[in-house]
């Protein structure tokens, strides 16, 4: 980076405004005015670097991956689970039996089994795994999608990062410091029920971003002309204020995306197939990773899905087969073979992903408690290897053995692999310089 | 190695007669430097250019194998790291040009961190002379006694002509040297000037703006001042109310730039809710304020509203920001969270209510402790009684203890180090978090300071199973027992509600200067080393220092805070940050402020009083020629954005509704958002929240509350399923509006009211009449109608 002071040397505020480079969604005020926006500083995805966008499979409640992604069939009792190992498509890599379909598509995965961290609480181990960054209380870190929104150029008419409900409640998958115009856009709703077309009752839509009911396209036009007629005045008294300026920006901005109807088509799943909204299943979930892929196509840059009820501290393999590996299996192989068949595994990044392990040590109610210092993850498409394992874990399970590596590590290879270097430094309000991830290293291992 | 040196300075002296002598460098600001210091010179340069910057080889880690002290505050590291370090090839005396320094910084040689300079400027001229003179350190040459920047408090631009600023340095030695070019300057605002690495001003347009140089660790500040053109004629005369008119308008008066106008009646009262109440003024009121004929209807209604129960509410919202009351940090059960972030905030608001004094307020903080000096007996009754109240609503005899324990009961263990920072910010509007590794950059304090100041912190205990005597262990192991009894067997311990103590026990665990390894004895920042028994609390000496007279920061902190609240940008700003590089933009008014609040008894309602009578408050927000670049000194109202609470409750109020308050927040019902304590809503309403920029309160800074627009905000009012519900609510002002008999131009002058606090202009009143005339029907036009104004600006903005 150079000297700071230089930076702003010769850049007006209003330019900026006029200049237009505010056409992007999700961003906040002063980052529009401020000279870091310039449209030069974006990555143009679509010139440079493999992947485009990212879709986090957000596996919620801490995921047992000791019996899904890392299976020990032949560690002692009690820590062994009840599922066998199956082998894949690809010659010596094996998963749980209960990952069949996920199977069939590991030639297209990698999978990190020597991945850990230190915080077995389900808050601050959201925070680190979702935003590469351990967490402190100093400071509020940007989850990656937020990064995404700030460094990745968007289409306008198009959020730049979406989340399916709220991660933890609204607690986490955040923007932090970068401020609230880089907060994700929230995917209200559910998937449309059986029936084409019309007949479809339910659907998805961003949160703000689209009308409902009787309140059309027609009705705004027809309010927002009222509306003209008195905001002139007041804006017409201080003619160089930046906030009342901005704010007009935005309000053009809002029309715009509410008369396009790109993010609108996008989340529109009847367009699909009955056969391929079947293969992901009907589940929200499986919809709601369809609907993500629908919007990377649209241009989406990171959006997230969550699946939760992994919390199984008790009765971890009843959960598994009955919930929870039927959908995940379904929803992470109909994915990743979805991608592929549409040429987008390229340029997609898939992460499939919670916030810690569980202990290889079964309890007392057959559950599995909390445990971070070993877990599994799969990365698949833009930028990762094929068919590839990295890392282990010891015999039991119960830490990394080879190759470990930590939520900045994954976090960094994946800013990597988006054309953004890990090392890159953003400045908190307060004006202190910050690496985007600060103790991430990039894996070489697992690039392509 | 260093033999080897010798060797080399022998050898040149011989081949090269007269290279003892040292060749004069010229510098770019006039003069020349004789002898090149290390430590005046060569570390002032390493720190200009941005070599020992913490992302360049300032870097704990350093850069590609060279590390140099970050921001240059261990001459005998960089010294040793640039002439020994990597076999001395980085400097090179014998060929001076050869040094790897020279190569890498002019990009003669790869260099990750860019050209740095080039080869023909004085810079390098400075490096080669140095390294050809032998490459000398002469230890503790550059030690700085003094330093004085010309013009001292404020550059006055007149007649855009540029100004250079000059830098002089008074060592130990005794010798001063003129180290102009040697020094970093930084400004705050570049419309309002421009600077040159090397210090030059050049004006560009009227306006206000803060300038650092900072010069080896040291730092000096002033202001940089762009007056207006002078006008003919005479300046006009403006009458003052109170103190800060003068002062203000003095400064004015000096840039050339005129006040705005007073604001109108309507503008005054709208300012004056959404400021001190949160709330919007209603359309009677509105309309009996400008019907009252008194001379003195502003001062009426300024101590109506500062008597308003929402006022305090409004105090204990920015207090609790301030004081850190997030409900996610809180004791478990995790659903009695919320509860008690509603105790502390209502405990907040009865001072702010009971207007106790702020310095009485603030030691009730810092010297909290669970039991107040009460037996244990009273104490668990005391305890008893809250834990059933907060089973069945919001409301606790809480606010009625003395001192609030909360801000110290956080479910994990705070390290020492986080509540001095939180202190710190809190209370003095300092930011310390830098001095925690490594000196300040802009500021004064040291790595010790901050150590000692930390270990004033370490005798707190918060811990199950520890109390602060047997007796009261007795009482509530037996206490805890039952309520363990009493509880579902599933539950385990975090979800039951357990009594805690916090208490000041006698152990001590303070920390070591990781710099040094000493352990700093417990000081204030700044102030003495607090000397006390073992068995006494150091949070009492140390709130007595803060909160006397002479504290050069407690009472201006807080004034500049309440300033800050009431005119959207403080006389020093940001409002928390209160250093060497950050002066004041008008340091008399500052000081007058605070000293008015000591010399009151640190009397809030009185001081925010004084502020609302001043003409500078109740000036319009029109600018005029002469100030509409104004940004902070005041001379017309700023339009800025509301908090997020503010919106919530001004958008209800505009919409006559109550917040729909659901599932857990249901026992907020019927509450404004500025009444709720809690940081955690999960109801619909903290989408708006999130939106709008409500902080988490996990820093101790006032910059984690989002003040900024963003695209959500303006989609929030146009589209929001609940926003639009609101319009909808049966008891709302929509549909009583839609339902009663008034004239259409009644309709418009309620709707106007309601939203923008003033009376609609001819040509508004027209359009709107005859949108409810040709609507199709008259629930329909008023829908349209007050949808147009609360999408307005006007609406959305404060003013």
């Amino acid at each position: 980076m150079s000297m700071r002071r230089t930076d702003c040397e010769g850049f007006h505020r209003r330019d900026v405004l006029t200049i237009g480079s505010a056409g992007v969604l999700g961003l906040s005020l002063p980052a529009i005015l401020a000279a870091e926006a310039k449209a030069a500083n974006k990555r143009d995805v679509a010139s440079t670097g493999k992947a485009k966008s990212v879709i986090l499979l957000w596996l919620a409640g801490g995921p047992a991956t000791i019996d899904m992604w890392d299976n020990k069939p032949d560690a002692p009792e009690g820590i062994r689970g009840e599922f066998k190992s199956i082998p894949t498509n690809v010659t010596g890599i094996q998963l749980a039996e209960t990952f069949s379909k996920t199977a069939q598509v590991a030639d297209k995965l990698t999978v990190v089994r020597s991945l850990y961290h230190t915080i077995p609480s389900h808050s601050p181990a959201t925070v680190f795994m979702t935003t590469g960054n351990k967490p402190t209380a100093a400071l509020q870190y940007p989850s990656m999608g937020s990064l995404a929104s700030k460094l990745l150029k968007t289409d306008v008419g198009v959020p730049p990062y979406v989340t399916f409900g709220d991660i933890r409640n609204g607690t986490a998958g955040l923007a932090g410091y970068l401020g609230t115009g880089y907060n994700p856009f929230v995917i209200e709703g559910s998937a449309p029920q059986r029936g084409e077309g019309k007949a479809a009752t339910g659907g998805f839509s961003v949160r703000g971003l689209s009308l409902k009911g009787t309140f059309t396209l027609e009705e705004l036009e027809k309010r927002d002309s009222l509306l003209r007629k008195f905001d002139s005045g007041f804006a017409g008294a201080d003619s160089s204020n930046d906030l009342v300026d901005g704010l007009d920006t935005f309000h053009q901005q809002a029309l715009d995306i509410l008369r396009s109807d790109k993010t609108r088509k996008a989340l529109d799943l009847t367009a699909e197939t009955a056969a391929t909204r079947e293969k992901y299943g009907a589940t929200p979930f499986g919809q709601g990773a369809l609907a993500a892929r629908r919007l990377v196509e649209a241009g989406v840059r990171f959006s997230t899905v969550s699946f939760g009820g992994w919390d199984t501290h008790s009765q971890t393999f009843t959960a598994h087969k009955t919930r929870l590996a039927p959908t995940t299996d379904t929803v992470v192989s109909a994915l990743v073979s979805d991608l592929a068949d549409r040429g987008l595994l390229d340029s997609t990044i898939v992460m499939v992903a919670g916030e810690f392990g569980r202990t290889p040590k079964v309890n007392k109610n057959s559950g599995r408690d909390h445990w971070a210092r070993s877990m599994a993850c799969v990365l698949a498409g833009g930028g990762f290897k094929k068919g590839y394992v990295h890392g282990s874990t010891d015999a039991s399970g119960m830490a990394p053995a080879t190759e470990p590596v930590t939520p900045d590590d994954v976090a960094s290879t994946i800013f990597r692999n988006l054309g953004i270097d890990p090392a890159l430094e953003l400045q908190t309000p307060t004006g202190r310089p910050i690496q985007l991830f600060r103790e991430g290293k990039v894996i070489e291992k697992i690039l392509a | 190695m260093l033999a080897r040196r010798y060797l080399y300075a022998l050898v040149a002296a011989i081949v090269a007669p007269g290279a003892t002598y040292a060749d004069e460098v010229k510098l770019p600001t006039g003069g020349s430097i004789k002898e090149v210091d290390f430590e005046r010179h060569i570390m002032g340069l390493l720190s200009k250019v941005g070599c020992n910057a913490g992302s360049c080889h300032g870097s704990f880690q350093g850069k590609n194998g060279f590390r140099l002290s970050l921001f240059g505050y261990e001459p005998a590291m960089d010294y040793a790291n640039l002439t020994r370090d990597n076999l001395g090839r980085r400097v090179n005396t014998q060929k001076p040009d050869e040094s790897l320094l020279l190569q890498k910084a002019t990009g003669s040689t790869y260099h990750d961190g860019g050209m740095r300079f080039g080869k023909d400027g004085w810079v390098y001229n400075v490096f080669r002379e140095w390294i050809r003179s032998g490459a000398k350190w002469t230890r503790d040459s550059g030690e700085i006694k003094s330093l004085d920047v010309t013009p001292g408090d404020f550059a006055l631009l007149k007649d855009a002509k540029p100004l250079q600023v000059t830098v002089k340095a008074t060592f130990a030695d005794g010798s001063v040297e003129d180290i102009t070019p040697f020094c970093d300057f930084k400004i705050t605002d570049d419309a309002v000037a421009a600077l040159s690495p090397l210090g030059l001003l050049t004006p560009r347009q009227p306006g206000d703006a803060g300038l650092t140089v900072l010069y080896r660790g040291s730092v000096k500040a002033i202001r940089v001042l762009v007056p207006a053109p002078a006008k003919p004629g005479a300046y006009p005369a403006v009458s003052e109310v109170n103190y800060i008119d003068r002062e203000v308008f003095a400064k004015l008066k000096m840039m050339n730039v005129v006040p705005s106008e007073l604001s109108s009646d309507e503008m005054f009262l709208r300012r004056l809710y959404i400021d001190a109440l949160a709330q919007l003024p209603t359309p009677d009121e509105v309309r009996e304020f400008l019907k009252d004929k008194d001379a003195k209807k502003r001062e009426k209604a300024i101590d109506k509203v500062l008597a308003h129960p929402l006022h305090a509410a409004v105090w204990a919202t920015k207090l609790s920001d301030i004081t850190g009351n997030n409900t996610q940090a809180l004791e478990q059960p995790v659903n009695l969270q919320p509860k008690r972030s509603q105790m502390w905030h209502d405990w907040l608001r009865k001072r702010v209510a009971d207007n106790v004094p702020y310095d009485q307020m603030v030691r009730d903080i810092l010297t909290a402790t669970s039991r107040d000096g009460l037996s244990p007996e009273e104490w668990i009754a005391f305890v008893k009684k809250i834990d059933e109240q907060t089973a069945k609503g919001p409301k606790t005899d809480y606010p009625n203890k003395q001192t609030l324990d909360l801000f110290w009961r956080r479910q994990q263990q705070v390290p020492a180090e986080q509540w001095s920072e939180k202190v710190a910010a809190a209370f003095m509007g300092v930011r310390l978090e830098c001095a925690q590794c490594h000196k300040h950059p802009t500021d004064r304090w040291t790595q010790d300071e901050y150590w000692a100041f930390a270990n004033v912190f370490t005798k707190m205990t918060f811990v199950q199973n520890q109390f602060s005597s047997p007796d009261v262990k007795k009482l509530v192991d037996a206490e805890n027992a039952a309520r363990r009894d009493a509880a579902p067997k599933a539950n385990n311990n975090n979800n039951i509600l357990l009594v805690r103590e916090l208490f000041v026990g006698a152990q001590a665990r303070p920390r070591p200067n990781p710099g040094t390894n000493s352990v700093p004895l417990p000081r204030a920042l700044g102030g003495e080393v607090i000397k006390i028994s073992p068995t006494e609390d150091p949070r009492v000496p140390l709130a007595k220092w803060l909160t006397a007279p002479e504290n050069p920061f407690f009472a201006k902190s807080f004034v500049n805070r309440v300033w800050g609240h009431y005119f959207g940008v403080g006389l020093v700003n940001p409002i928390d940050d209160f250093s060497l590089a950050n002066p004041p933009t008008n340091a008399r008014l500052l000081d007058a402020l605070a000293a008015d609040f000591v010399k009151s008894g640190f009397d809030l309602r009185k001081l925010e009083r004084t502020i609302l009578l001043s003409r500078t408050y109740q000036l319009s927000y029109v600018p005029n020629d002469t100030n509409k670049f104004d940004k902070n000194n005041y001379s017309h109202a700023y339009i800025r954005p509301l908090m997020a609470e503010q919106v919530v409750d001004v958008l209800n109020a505009a919409l006559g509704v109550d917040e729909n308050f659901t599932g857990a927040d249901a026992e907020f019902a019927g509450m404004k958002m500025v009444e709720v304590g809690s940081s955690r809503l999960v109801s619909s309403v903290s989408y708006a929240l999130r939106i709008f920029g409500r902080p988490p309160r996990t820093t101790a800074c006032d910059c984690e509350r989002a003040m900024e627009p963003a695209l959500p905000q303006t989609l929030f009012r146009m589209t929001d399923q609940n926003v639009l519900l609101k319009f909808n609510s049966a008891t709302g002002r929509v549909r009583k509006m839609a339902l009663s008999k008034a004239t259409n131009e009644e309709i418009v002058e309620e709707a106007f009211l309601a939203t923008l606090s003033r009376m609609p202009k001819e040509l508004e009143k027209a359009d709107a009449v005859e949108h409810l005339k040709t609507a199709k029907t008259r629930a329909e036009g008023v829908t349209d109608l007050v949808w147009a104004l609360v999408n307005t600006r006007e609406f959305i903005l404060n003013h």
